[in-house]
């Protein structure tokens, strides 16, 4: 709606108090905003008005009839009475009806004490049912591992069914038969596959969707809230954490319009399950003639700084988790530093150093989270946004229905729920290809030469009918943004696609940015974790070795900050070849893996999710501090205070802080003035792809960090990972492969059988193999040339 | 001044004293009140509220469903309730723990040898339950009409 004019103002008298509102808002609107409390089930602000419940009845002069205050719209001198007699007997009058149907099973409902129904009737229901009759009874429905039902006791507000259309974009809720048969209920049988659905259990006004993982466990008035910031995808969502005595029991959302709204993301929400998970690490444990023994802080922090010192200062280094907070990452890096090592990283699904240089001063998002509603039009390259970052993909969502034209590169055709204006479906190769002929298209739609570079680049002709009409599109949209995604990151073009970004950028008047992975991925650039930059990324003098460089070797002492090596880098088997290499390797880490016990010499545990504090940057580049919420477990230590006395214990300076926040402040200070443009570049137009069998990996959502991967409730849903080579019907035909054929799946060195399935996702000369399983960790880089054997193993297909 | 020489005479000639231990004189000599506890019991009231105890249905089943109410209205916070979904889905504790301050059956007589020994346990208090279930039953029937 680009409608300039500011619309009529309009007043009415409630309950004798004059409202002023726009013309056309409801009356709810404007009795919230005055904090006049009209009774409500089925209105929500974030979702369109069904006028369902009749609830919010009000009394308005001259209108025989009691009016719905959230679909009444105002009107000039309407005079509304919330609590007059009328009003009050049509409200009780609905409560009556509505508890007609509702079972009386408080007490054993999850619900109680936070339950909408229960407060209202306590305010409008009668002390005594009139009914006598039979209640209505309703199967509860299977809707997936996180969402429990118990429809009995639904009062059909439709909230739920209006949030998985408008919000999460899924047509999966629906309400069958009339009147008293009205049942809600799931279209297709098993579970959700929004990834926004738990947000359904905020939404129902009763006890008809509540949590499973949380099911039974605790009373809403047992509960201690704190606020604090989900510590998965890059949007630092504002979540409320919910403890009783030590444990944090459930995470529920808090609202910031310019951030999250008021919804989360099932990642969000339900990771939280992972912290008391059983390889939790709760005391430091030293290795000794390969037998691990549980010692003192005192003894390991020892151990660790002897290890460290005796440590040649270019053969150290710090591999670092996007995950960690700020605080931790910026004391690590101090360390290592002031040890006299660069060695630092936490770019670990990183494809493509070339031009590391010329980045730009950290991967911001290059507008705000709110600004992404408003695009005309945006170019989105290598990205599954929706599972990456469900609440940027809503954003984007919204723009799109408001009339944004998105359009996606990608090597896998993957479901989005917004419409999508078009998609170049293309192997990792191509991609560089179909780019750069959008980049070429929209040089020459500005009357421009193309460089020989990207001319050069221009090889998949295919999609150049998709590339011109994906220039145009950028080109006429006033506003306009090209983005990065996670894929194109892990790409070993990645420079290329930088530059070819930017370049399309910068021609259709836009900027280039970035969809970073991690909670804080922005952050960890600020606070120095990169082997060629320092403290608010400033270029150094001594530029060290990333994680691609230290892999080949040279690395006799190294710490690792909350990272799995088998998990959370893009070539898990390289990486952990090179520790296994390593003489001395440190894991400070929440949990222990088998990797890290076969690897790591000594292992520090430290604070998990909510029970540390410390800051997340956001993509678009907001600091945003929290507080821990209960205490770690066992002889756990938040990071930033094992960094700080480790610090002591060798003697360096500069590590006397007494609180987290005091390593903010400084940190902060260091990074005033940090350039946020994005649209840098290195002007690297030569690929390292050959063409051939390639393999691409995406890390599905529930892999993505140490915490949900030990979820028992994201992992029982169809998102987890699972290890399968998809490719497309042609090339299996091409292959003889058949669907569910078991293969060998050839990456370098590395071999594992497989199971084949036939995607229509899938481009030609692709193998789709996700990341986020055991069998994958082992087979090399996200994206590379790989070859698929038949099941024994004989002939190369 | 009238009432000056009254208290005057009475405290002189301890008339209250003389008039107390005619009442200590007279039930001298009636029967006494005391009972020999415990050989001898007073009638108790049907409700009377003594130990704790946890109540089955007639099926077996337990009654408490977690409610946690017990628990939140527990003044003294002598109650700790965990709970968590059963394997046929219900809502039961896994916890329930009395600290034993205060009573609820008609057992009143009970004793502790040893700290941490008056945190009644969720088996121990259905335990009691199941032993006193037929006077409970009978109790809180005879008092229904009151309910
Ligand atoms: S399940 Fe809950 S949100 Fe959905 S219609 Fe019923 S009451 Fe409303
Ligand atoms: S809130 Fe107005 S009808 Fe439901």
């Amino acid at each position: 709606m680009s409608d300039s004019s500011t619309p009529e103002m309009v007043t009415i008298e409630v309950d004798g108090q004059e409202l002023q509102g726009p013309a056309g808002a409801m009356l709810i609107e404007l009795t919230d905003k005055a904090c006049i409390d009209i009774p409500r089930f089925c209105y929500h602000d974030k979702l369109t008005i069904a006028a369902n419940c009749r609830m919010c009845l009000v009394e308005v002069e001259k209108v025989p009839k009691p009016l719905p205050a959230c679909a009444t719209p105002i009107m000039e001198g309407m005079k509304v009475f919330t609590k007059s007699d009328k009003a009050r007997m049509a409200q009780k009058g609905t409560m009556e009806f509505l508890l007609v149907n509702h079972p009386l099973d408080c007490p054993i409902c999850d619900q109680g004490g936070e339950c909408e129904l229960q407060d209202l009737a306590l305010g409008y229901g009668r002390d005594i049912s009139r009914f006598s009759e039979n209640k209505r009874v309703v199967a509860d429905k299977d809707i997936g591992p996180l969402v429990a039902t118990d429809m009995t006791r639904c009062i059909h507000c439709t909230r739920c069914v209006r949030f998985s259309e408008e919000i999460a974009g899924i047509r999966e809720l629906g309400a069958t038969g009339r009147g008293e048969n009205t049942e809600i209920g799931i279209y297709i049988e098993g579970s959700m596959q929004s990834e926004l659905s738990g947000n359904i259990i905020d939404l129902c006004p009763v006890g008809a969707l509540t949590s499973k993982p949380f099911r039974f466990t605790a009373r809403a008035w047992e509960l201690v809230q704190q606020p604090s910031i989900a510590p998965h995808d890059s949007v630092g969502s504002n979540i409320l954490v919910h403890a009783r005595g030590s444990q944090i029991m459930r995470v529920v959302p808090d609202r910031n319009e310019s951030i999250n709204e008021v919804w989360i993301s099932d990642r969000d929400r339900f990771s939280y399950e992972g912290i008391g998970s059983d390889d939790r690490l709760t005391t430091p444990r030293i290795k000794t003639n390969g037998v691990w023994h549980d010692v003192e802080w005192q003894v390991a922090l020892q151990a660790v700084a002897d290890g460290l010192r005796t440590t040649s200062a270019d053969q150290l280094a710090a591999i670092t988790s996007p995950t960690s907070t700020l605080e931790e990452l910026y004391l690590a890096q101090k360390l290592m530093r002031a040890l006299g090592s660069s060695n630092i990283d936490h770019r670990l699904r990183l494809g493509d150093v070339r031009d590391q240089d010329s980045a730009p001063a950290f991967p911001g998002l290059g507008c705000s989270i709110a600004d992404l509603e408003s695009l005309d039009a945006a170019l989105v390259i290598g990205s599954n946004i929706r599972k990456d970052q469900p609440i940027l993909a809503h954003r984007l969502r919204k723009a799109s229905n408001a009339g944004a034209e998105l359009h996606f590169i990608n090597p896998v055709d993957f479901d989005f729920v917004f419409s999508v204006a078009n998609r170049l479906i293309i192997g990792p190769a191509g991609m560089v290809g179909a780019t750069a002929a959008v980049a070429a298209a929209l040089l020459e739609a500005n009357g421009k030469s193309v460089p020989a570079d990207i001319r050069n680049l221009c090889t998949a002709s295919e999609v150049d009918q998709g590339a011109k009409a994906i220039a145009g599109s950028l080109q006429q949209a006033p506003r306009s943004m090209v983005f990065l995604g996670a894929i194109a990151e892990s790409h070993p073009d990645y420079s290329v696609l930088r530059s070819l970004a930017c370049t399309i950028a910068s021609e259709c008047g836009g900027q280039c940015g970035y969809l970073p992975q991690s909670a804080n991925s922005v952050g960890a650039c600020l606070a120095g974790a990169q082997p060629h930059r320092g403290v608010g990324a400033s270029t150094v003098s001594d530029s060290g070795r990333g994680l691609a460089a230290l892999v080949e070797g040279g690395m006799s002492g190294c710490v690792l900050l909350g990272v799995e090596p088998e998990a959370d880098c893009d070539d898990p088997a390289h990486v952990i070849a090179a520790l296994e290499d390593c003489g001395f390797v440190v894991s400070m880490h929440a949990f222990t893996t088998e990797t890290l016990e076969q690897v790591a010499d000594v292992m520090l545990p430290i604070a998990a999710f909510g029970e540390t504090s410390g800051t997340f940057v956001n993509a678009e580049g907001t600091w945003q501090s929290f507080s821990g919420v209960v205490p770690p477990r066992g002889d756990a230590r938040p990071a930033w205070k094992v960094l700080r006395v480790l610090g002591n214990v060798l003697d360096v300076e500069g590590f006397e802080y007494e609180s987290s926040e005091q390593v903010r402040d400084e940190l902060h200070r260091a990074c005033e003035g940090v350039g946020t443009d994005t649209s840098q570049h290195g002007n690297c137009y030569t690929t390292a792809l050959d063409v051939g069998l390639m393999r691409v990996a995406d890390v599905p959502i529930y892999s993505t960090d140490a915490l949900v991967r030990r979820s028992p409730a994201l992992q029982k849903t169809g998102d987890a990972a699972s290890f399968l080579a998809r490719i497309s019907h042609a090339q299996a035909a091409q292959l003889g492969l058949s669907d569910g054929e078991s293969v060998s799946v050839v990456q370098g060195d590395a071999r594992q059988v497989c199971t084949v399935v036939t995607d229509t996702r899938v481009p030609e000369s692709t193998v789709w193999l996700s990341c986020g399983t055991a069998k994958a960790a082992m087979l090399g880089a996200s994206i590379g040339p790989v070859s698929l054997e038949k099941g024994s193993g004989e002939g190369m297909l | 001044m009238m009432n000056a020489i009254k208290n005057y005479i009475k405290s002189l000639f301890l008339l209250e004293l003389l008039r107390g231990l005619r009442l200590t004189l007279s039930r001298l000599f009636r029967r006494p009140f005391t009972i020999q506890y415990p050989d001898e019991r007073a009638p108790q009231s049907g409700r009377f509220r003594g130990l704790h105890a946890l109540r089955r249905y007639p099926n077996g089943e337990e009654r408490c469903i977690a409610c946690k109410l017990c628990e939140a209205v527990c003044p003294a916070l002598a109650i700790t309730i965990e709970s968590e979904p059963r394997e046929d889905g219900s809502r039961r504790t896994t916890k329930y723990e009395i600290d034993l301050l205060i009573v609820e059956t008609r057992i009143f007589e009970y004793h502790f040898e040893e700290r941490g020994k008056h945190v009644m346990t969720k088996e121990m208090l259905l335990e009691v339950g199941d032993k006193y279930e037929a006077e409970l039953a009978a109790d809180r029937a005879t008092e229904s009409a009151y309910r």
